[in-house]
């Protein structure tokens, strides 16, 4: 991520104390030196309201990811109910995707991967794109 | 609907490599910011 210009910010209504306690206790033995990134406390929940994700009934943010670039804009967002964890290969193709897009003026079609094929919009492409593109 | 629009700015505290600190979104701009919001410390997934 670091290589990629990405921050990475956890957010969620625990004090920062809970943090430090939980990555002591349990996530340094998941990941080697515990984890890298600020670990941020929303205990009333008014950033996840900022952005839509703060469930008032349960009291917690729900599983919101948010995507923003470097001028502050949201290019992408994805939000889960609490019983499934996010896909972390996905959010990097994403941002490799933005960013690709961002210096070049590229597009990436339906399952692009890095190095895969990439589109340059045009009024010639109109119409086109089957010839130069085709789903798998 | 927030995507293609500025995100909202916030200040929070933030416990990070050891330490209580303060974190700014605006102050990150300049570079990609992922946010990542989950329900609990020590929950499941």
């Amino acid at each position: 991520m670091q290589k990629l210009n990405v921050e990475v910010l956890s957010v969620s209504v625990d004090s920062v104390f809970t943090h430090k306690i939980w990555n002591e206790t349990e996530l340094s033995k998941m990941v080697d030196g515990g984890i890298p990134y600020p670990m941020l406390s929303d205990q009333n929940g008014s950033i996840g309201s900022l952005y839509g994700v703060y469930n008032e009934e349960s009291g917690v943010n729900i599983r919101g990811r948010f995507l923003i670039d470097a001028d502050g804009i949201i290019q992408a967002a994805e939000i889960l109910s609490p019983p499934v964890g996010r896909n972390p290969k996905e959010l990097l193709r994403q941002i490799k995707a933005y960013q690709h897009h961002q210096k070049t003026g590229e597009v990436m079609p339906s399952g692009w991967e890095e190095g895969g094929k990439t589109l340059k919009p045009s009024t010639a492409l109109a119409g086109n794109v089957w010839k130069e593109w085709q789903p798998k | 609907m927030l995507v293609g629009k500025k995100a909202p700015n916030f200040t929070a505290k933030a416990f990070h490599k050891g330490k209580i600190t303060s974190i700014t979104l605006e102050d990150l701009k300049g570079k990609w910011v992922v946010l990542c919001f989950y329900p609990g410390d020590f929950t499941f997934v």
